[in-house]
Formats: structure tokens, sequence, C-alpha cells
């Protein structure tokens, strides 16, 4: 068995973002948006959908194993909130290798201030 | 106590959501754009992106609610407490085309009760969804976790 990190996949989430994926998703929450429903929770900006952690792994994973690797198991834990505006970085560490099977630890954080937004999370990726 | 005698006879329950159009190329574009996803099978619209259907409430055909979501929901009333997400786990069985018309078939699995670090009490329910196409394939599971926390 080896261990690598990977180069961490970036991405800033701004609310356009943020609203388009919300259309791609059929997911209109007012914890996405609504300035005025967000201060009722005392919130001062539009929180990021934790969903989307799961695509960006997903880009992440294809990213560090080609395009005919196939992600077969994805799992991932909330930790903190992420805000529109904010850059997070999606990191992976291969934890075991065999029989053509990666299984990868994953994480991701928020790149101002190392918040992590996500772990534990996991992956298992099937090698061409 | 947070879990009730009424909540929990709920557990076991299911309910099935087909969606009433294939998922259709330009679903599959408008979610890879909306990512960043640059990878060609995906900007195409020929293969969805594997976390897509565990994302999308397109197959739901609900009406939203008063907080704006139009996704499956239990409508579990726990007085006294807030509800924040607790993760997922995905298991993909194979590529997803555009033509694949989806049907989601969600389970109550669970409810159990823990005290947080601060010593609060929470709930903590997990579901399970199993994504068939049309011929009945099975796509992909999803488990869930939402947790009501004691505010």
């Amino acid at each position: 068995m080896s261990s690598a990190e990977y180069p961490p996949l970036e991405r800033t989430i701004d609310l356009p973002d943020m609203i388009a994926y919300a259309g791609a998703t059929w997911d209109w929450h007012r914890l996405h948006y609504d300035q005025a429903y967000l201060a009722a929770r005392g919130l001062d900006r539009p929180v990021v959908d934790g969903q989307v952690f799961g695509a960006y792994l997903a880009i992440a994973l294809r990213e560090w194993f080609g395009p005919d690797a196939e992600i077969t198991k994805l799992s991932f834990r909330f930790k903190n909130l992420v805000f529109a505006g904010e850059t997070i970085r999606c990191h992976g560490t291969l934890r075991d290798l065999k029989d053509r099977h990666a299984v990868v630890d994953l994480r991701v954080e928020v790149a101002d201030d190392g918040r992590v937004a996500v772990a534990p999370a996991e992956a298992t990726v099937r090698l061409p | 106590m947070l879990l009730t005698p009424e909540l929990a006879a709920r557990i076991g329950e299911e309910v099935a959501y087909t969606a009433p159009e294939p998922l259709g190329r330009a679903s599959i574009r408008y979610f890879a754009l909306a990512t960043g996803d640059t990878f060609a099978p995906h900007l195409t619209g020929e293969v969805a992106p594997p976390t897509l259907i565990c994302e999308t409430n397109q197959y739901a055909g609900l009406p939203r609610d008063e907080d704006g979501y139009a996704g499956h929901g239990w409508g579990l009333v726990v007085p006294g407490t807030r509800l924040v997400r607790g993760g997922n786990s995905y298991e993909f069985l194979g590529p997803i085309g555009p033509d694949a018309m989806i049907t989601a078939t969600w389970k109550l699995a669970d409810m159990y009760e823990r005290i947080t670090g601060s010593g609060k009490r929470m709930l903590v329910v997990t579901s399970v969804a199993r994504y068939t196409d049309q011929t009945g394939r099975l796509l992909a599971t999803n488990e869930e976790s939402l947790i009501y926390v004691e505010r």
C-alpha cells in the first residue's frame, strides 16, 4: 500500500454559482439566497448547499484518477457551514490501493481560515 | 425525549417518486455548468455526473414548502430543535445517460437519540434512497442523515 496527497481542487463559490446550482438541482431553499430569511436566523450571508460538495469531490476524484476511472462509493459528513463568496479546497489522500480499487480519504476546507466544511469523507474508485 | 412513540412508529415508512420525463441532456449540462465540471461527456449531456441523481429534486414533483424547498421530506415535527444536515453516503452502480427516467424510493430507515459534546440532545434520522430507471435497473443508493439538535 502506498499513500499520496493529491493536488487540491479549489473553488470560489459566489452567489451566481449557488443560484445556478439551486436551479440545476431543483432546490430552491431560501437558505441559499434570501437575505431576510437568513437574517431572521442570525445568518449574514447565503449558505452554500452542502450537497454541492459531493459534486466537487467527484470532480476532484476524476482529475486525480483520470476520465476512465469510476467512482463506486462516496461518503461525507458536514462539519461547518460555508457561505457565499468563500473559497473551498477539496483534499484527497490515497489510503489504500489494491485489485484496481483506490480508497481515498477526503476533506473539504475553507481556504481563508482553514475551517473544515466536510470531514470525514471517503471514496472508492475503480481504476481502468 | 425527542424520539416519541409517534415518531418511532414511522420508522420503515417508504415513499416513491417517478420523474415525469427523462433526465435529459439539458439537465446534465446545466448541472455540469453549475458545478464547474469541464468533463466533455458531462458538458454534452451524454453521461450524468455521478452525484447528479442524488442531488436533484427533478423526480419529486412536489410543491415548494414555506422554506422554498421542493424535495423529498418526511414532515417530521420535533419541537424545540433545529435541523442540520449530517451527511450522505452514495453508492454508484453504473453510468447514467440522459434517457433515464428516474424513480427514487425513499425509506425512513432509522431514528435514534444521541447527546452532543455540549450536552444537548439530538435526534438522528437516517433515510435511504434507491434510484432506479424505467427498466428497474438500480442506478445508485444514497444514505442520508439529518439531525434535529435541541435548541
